[in-house]
This record gives C-alpha cells, structure tokens and sequence, in this order.
C-alpha cells in the first residue's frame, strides 16, 4: 500500500517486523492472549474496536475494522483514543456502504486509516469517495465478476489519469509502479494475501487464503521448518511460508493460461485463487490498461532526464497534469 | 492529545456600531459578561478534554466584537489563558471586527492576545456599509482611515470582501486594484454573498446572476495570478486552490470542508450554540442548545437532532445530488450548508453555487498546470546550464 499501516519507523506499539515473520491475524478475542509476533486484530464491534484502542498490545500492528462502517457512534473512540494504531476499515459492499465513509473523516485526522473494499460491481462509488477524502484504498479483485473488470479498467483510468486524486489506491499503485520499474513485488503481496507475510489463521491452526482454508500449516515461526520447507520439492499441500510459489508452479504444471501470461510475474496466480479454471480475459485487458499508462510515463519520463523516476513515480496520476 | 483543532466562532456581544443593508444579524443588546465567561471557558475545556483535543481557536466576531472594548479582551484573554493552562489545553485567539472604533488603545490586545493581526471587511464599491448617520462614503472614509492607523501600528490586517451587484459591474480588474493598490493590502478573500434571515426569502439585491459571478471570479482570478501571486499577495480562496493544484498543503475555507459539524461551533453572548455565526445569529430552528443552561458542551453536541443534519448532510449529498460525478469533489464536497439553506430552505441538499465553484475550481486547476509547468521549465533550465558548467569545467580541466 502507498501509504503502509506496517511502518517500523513509525514508533507505533509492536515488536520488529523480522523479514520470515509473518502478520497473523486473528480475531479480537483470540488476540488478546497473542504475543510471540507482529499481529493484526480483526474487530467487528464498537467495544472491541474501543477496547483494543484503549490498550494496544505489543505486537499488534494496525486493527482490521469489520462490519462498522453503517454504525455512525462506533467511531469517536477512534477519534478521541490518545493511541496511534492504525485502522484497516474493510468494506463488505462498498456499493451500498459508500456514503458511510463520511464517517471516517474525523478520525483519519487523528490516525492512519486505510479502506479496504472488494471490487465488486458499484464498487465505483466507494472508490471515488475514499479518494476523495484522501483515505488510501486496498481494492480487493479476488477473482472478479465478468462485470467487473470493465468497472475496474473504469477505476484505473480515473486513478491514474485524473489529476484530483492524489491518494494511493492498490493494487493500481504498485502494479503501475512494477510495470515502470520500481517494485517487483507480487499482486499477493501488494494486496497483504501472500500467506507468508500475512497470515490469516484459523482455530485449528491452519490458515485461509482470502477466506478459503487451506491444509493446515507447520510451525511456520519455526525457521528450522522453514527452512525444510524451502528446500523441498513442491509438496501437494500448500503451506503458508511457500503458498504463492507452490500454487503459481502447480499451475503451470497444469498448463494453465498463465504459463503464456505476459502478466504471469506479477500475478503468480492471483487471480486463479481459489479457482484454476477463472476465465482470465478480463484481468488480461486490466493489465494491459495499467501497462499503457506505464509506457505513457516512461516516454514522458525520458523527456524529462532532469526529474529522476522515483520522483515522477512519488505522485503517479501526474501525468494527466502535464 | 490528538491533532485536531475545534473552533469556536464567539459572539461577546450582538450589538454593532453599523447598520450595514445586508446584514442579517438581529442587533439586540446583549453582551458576554465578564460573570459568565468563566463557565463558557469551563464548558469549552470540558468539551477539548473529552475530544482529547488540545487547541481551541477562539474567532471573536460579533455584532461588532470591539464594542466590548480592549480591558475587556484583556482581561476575557488572561482568565481563559490561566483555565486552559491548568487543564493543559491552549486557546488561539483571533479578532474579526469592522474596525470603526478602532483606537490606539487596542494596541496592546492585538499585538497580544491575537498575535499582531485583525480581520475586517470592506466590499467594493461599498454601497452597503453605512454608518448609523452617513452613508456609505462616511463609512470608507472612516474605515480606511481605521486601516491606515492600524496598519501604522504594525497591525497585519486582512479583508474580507463580499460581493454584491456593484461589484461585478466595476469588473474583477477595478475590484482587485481597489483592495491590492490603492489600499495596498496583501491580504484579503472575496466571499460569495447569501441572503441571511429566514430561509428562502432571498432578497433580490443579493442574489448574483451565477453567470456573472462566475465570469468575475474567474477574471479576478487570472488577474491575481497575474499581479499578486508572484508579488506576495494573498488573495482568498484562490490561494488556497493554487496551494491544493500545486500539491502544497491547503487550508481550503470552511465552505469547502468535508463535514464542517466536528470542526466548529459559534457561540453568542447568550449562550445559544450553532454551527457557524451565521446559524446562531439567523436560524433558531437550527440552534444546537445553550451553553449556559446545558452543563454538557460534548453532550449537547451528541444529542442535538438540529446539529444532526450538519452531521448527515456529506452522506445525504453523495446519495442524493450528482456531487459523486463531479471531479472535484474532493475539495468541495457539497459546499455550505448555510448558503444551501438560507435558498433552498434545506441544508440536505447541494450548494446553490455549485456551477460558480466549479468555474473557479477549474480555473485553479489551470492556473495550478501553468505554475507546475514553468518550475518544471525552470529546473530543466537549471540543470541544463549546470550540465553545461560541469561540461565547461571539465574540458577546462581536462
């Protein structure tokens, strides 16, 4: 994200983000007795929302905020608490929710805030609102709806063409940001759903991936089974610390589309979660829409030898203004 | 302590010294005594103690706040200065008054208590503004005898300019040399004028011709730009637009806010509490309470089915009106509820100047471009003749 919640510098409450730990994140209840890793709580009511703003365990990195938005009395905690922890508010139909995000100003003046939303049809208007309070937005495709990718190619253009907008929305952000050579991370990880850097674990001890349970995993904090793990020829279940390397290769074994993707570096298999035979169409002609803003900015780029590309690429959606 | 700021438009008095044709205010006798003001100090730390907030910013305004007279001030300053210091909390304090009475004898609260500097209001042509006996020439001449004395002793002074019919028909070029060359001032903001009074009832020597005010904006706009920006003068709101264009941060007015319900309240002498000065002193369907007899400011806030609507009205706006496809929503998002209501009689619905905003936002924008444009020129120059150098230099010393 353009603008990340997990931020070392910050001075934020939490224990140091050490590169093979991931985030766990776990629900309120469960993560109050959590303490050997960086985590994330998942709230989904006023008191836990207030509670955990109230005390801020070490560990805990920013809170997932769910099924809040409608309830107009659940922010003035996160308004009025001295503590700094961010906010992940996540919409669940960003369609019919969009207006609510009105409620969120008071607070995002007060503490970091994203809005996370899945790209389902009308997502549009959420978008638009948040960008125009300037929260940072994570949109979350999955694998979208044959109506979708047109709305989301309708997103990108006003992402990144409009010069209004100035807040950072992934997963444009860093795909556009990829594809002009400043990143090389996977659309698993932009979106925080790599399980080997953002764990969502369930009671049993396995984990999900973008709510589907996988085989339940080793002791992933434990680097000598990581290590094993690495070494390992692709095992038939998917563990979380080699998830995307394992899924993106039983595709291709499979012959998949992506084995002849030109996207296949970014994507890893993203967008054939949690079903291989996803008609992958529509997700091509996004890409393609990214990648022609991408050449767009690399020739203006290389008119512009004054102005290093980690500048231009600081405010992307500058292009539409020169 | 978070970073939020509350404000608090506060009324000391109704009274005015004026009797200007478009003012709205009804101009009873009542003052803030000095009695009261240790509970209206304790009400408002109460409230930032709750919010965890720790600056309040007290806009003094009136009636005619100098009716009160400076010892007054003085002394309203030391006692909420000495209150907020024990709760650990901090008031800012600034004075907007029409500067008729204005007198040496200020000097000292000004350079003081509201850090050197005063707002006024003056229009051009004044036709409006009248002293109680003489027109509105006795009233320039008064006032701009008032600016120059202040000016004199060091006083920054900024104007506020509303328009009116007179003033399109001089043009945005005479307006502009009006306030920026013959009175030399490098501060001053234009607002869009709106009726007051009962709702609806719009009185036709206020109402602009949105084309008209559209085109004059827009004109005075690219004429700052062209005489003021570069030269230091500020010229509100334009300045603010051209900070957002150019990505510098911008303090946009309150008109332009996401929600102006959390940001500010006003206050009168009598205790009422409203959004703005121009609710509590016009719309008693709206007021929100009254401090004086509600011992819970935060409460009030809460509670008040009148405020709820200010809360509400963003949320409303974007589901109702057509500001979701307006591509400058981000610094509008719906405009002023007040001038909404005092013309439509509904404070749930879009800004009457919908179509002017638009224009001016557009022309900052463009001129926004421009300037982005010209330090792109001038750093590709710089580099160039620093290449050039470095190519000098080398074959100098190769």
């Amino acid at each position: 994200m353009g603008k990340p919640l997990v931020n070392e510098g910050s001075g934020r409450v939490g224990v140091p983000l050490e590169p093979d730990w991931p985030i766990v994140f776990l629900p309120s209840g469960s993560a109050s007795s959590h303490r050997a890793s960086p985590f994330v709580a998942i709230v989904r009511s006023p008191a836990e929302l207030s509670r955990w703003l109230s005390e801020p365990s070490p560990g805990l990195q920013w809170l997932q905020v769910e099924g809040l938005l409608q309830d107009p009395d659940a922010w003035a905690p996160a308004t009025h608490s001295t503590s700094t922890v961010p906010l992940d508010v996540v919409m669940a139909n960003p369609a019919s929710e969009f207006s609510d995000l009105y409620r969120l100003v008071d607070t995002f003046a007060v503490r970091d805030v994203r809005v996370s939303m899945p790209a389902s049809p009308g997502f549009l208007k959420a978008l638009k609102v948040a960008v125009a309070l300037r929260l940072p937005v994570r949109l979350l495709p999955g694998q979208p709806s044959s109506e979708v990718p047109i709305e989301l190619i309708e997103a990108i253009n006003f992402y990144l063409r409009d010069p209004m907008v100035e807040t950072p929305v992934e997963f444009f952000h860093s795909v556009l940001a990829s594809m002009c050579g400043a990143g090389d991370g996977s659309l698993w990880m932009i979106l925080e759903e790599d399980p080997a850097l953002f764990l969502h674990r369930e009671v049993d001890g396995g984990f999900n991936v973008r709510g589907v349970s996988s085989s339940p995993s080793p002791s992933i904090l434990d680097p000598t089974v990581l290590a094993g793990l690495a070494s390992e020829a692709a095992p038939k279940n998917l563990f979380s610390a080699t998830f995307v390397d394992t899924w993106f290769k039983r595709l291709l074994g499979q012959d998949a589309e992506c084995a002849t993707c030109p996207w296949q570096q970014i994507c890893q298999g993203y967008f054939k979660w949690p079903d291989p035979a996803y008609d992958c169409e529509g997700v091509k002609q996004l890409f393609s829409a990214i990648e022609l803003v991408a050449n767009e900015m690399g020739s203006e780029l290389a008119g512009r030898d004054h102005i290093g590309p980690e500048n231009e690429l600081g405010k992307l959606g500058s292009i539409a203004t020169s | 302590m978070n970073g939020r700021v509350f404000s608090v438009i506060l009324l000391p008095t109704s009274e005015c010294n004026v009797a200007c044709d478009y003012c709205f205010e009804h101009k009873e006798p009542h003052r803030l005594s000095s009695a009261l003001l240790p509970l209206l100090t304790r009400r408002l730390l109460d409230h930032l103690e709750h919010e965890n907030i720790e600056v309040c910013e007290i806009y003094w305004q009136g009636g005619e706040a100098m009716i009160m007279g400076p010892e007054w001030f003085v002394d309203a300053g030391n006692l909420m200065g000495r209150a907020a210091a024990e709760r650990g909390r901090k008031f800012v304090h600034f004075l907007q008054t029409n500067l008729i009475s204005y007198s040496p004898s200020w000097n000292r609260v000004i350079h003081g208590m509201f850090n050197g500097s005063v707002g006024t209001s003056m229009d051009y042509p004044n036709v409006h503004r009248k002293l109680f006996k003489g027109g509105p020439e006795a009233y320039t001449k008064v006032w701009t005898k008032r600016l120059y004395e202040a000016r004199a002793a060091g006083i920054k002074i900024g104007v506020i300019a509303v328009l009116h019919q007179a003033s399109l028909e001089a043009g945005a070029e005479r307006f502009y040399r009006y306030f920026a060359e013959d009175l030399g001032l490098d501060d001053f903001q234009v607002n869009t004028p709106f009726a007051g009074g009962p709702a609806k009832n719009v009185d036709g020597g206020f109402q602009l011709d949105s084309g008209e005010l559209a085109r004059f904006l827009g004109e005075l706009f690219d004429i700052w730009i062209q005489k003021g920006y570069s030269t230091g003068v500020s010229l509100g709101p334009f300045d603010a637009l051209i900070d957002h264009f150019v990505g510098r941060p911008a303090r946009l007015p309150c008109i332009w806010k996401e929600n102006c319900s959390n940001q500010f309240i006003s206050v009168d002498a009598r205790g009422t509490v409203a959004q703005c000065d121009c609710w509590v002193t016009s719309y008693p369907e709206y007021f929100f309470g009254n401090m004086f007899r509600e011992p819970d400011l935060t409460r009030m806030l809460k509670t008040s089915r009148a405020r709820q609507d200010f809360v509400d009205r963003p949320k409303h706006l974007m589901e109702h009106e057509d500001c979701l496809a307006c591509r400058y929503l981000s610094i509008c998002h719906g405009g002023c509820p007040v001038r909404t209501y005092s013309a439509k009689g509904t404070l749930l619905a879009k800004d009457p100047y919908c179509e002017v905003y638009k224009v001016v936002f557009a022309r900052a924008e463009a001129h926004g471009q421009q300037i982005l444009r010209q330090r792109s020129a001038a750093a590709g120059k710089a580099h160039a003749a620093e290449l050039n150098d470095r190519k000098v230099s080398f074959s100098v010393t190769g």
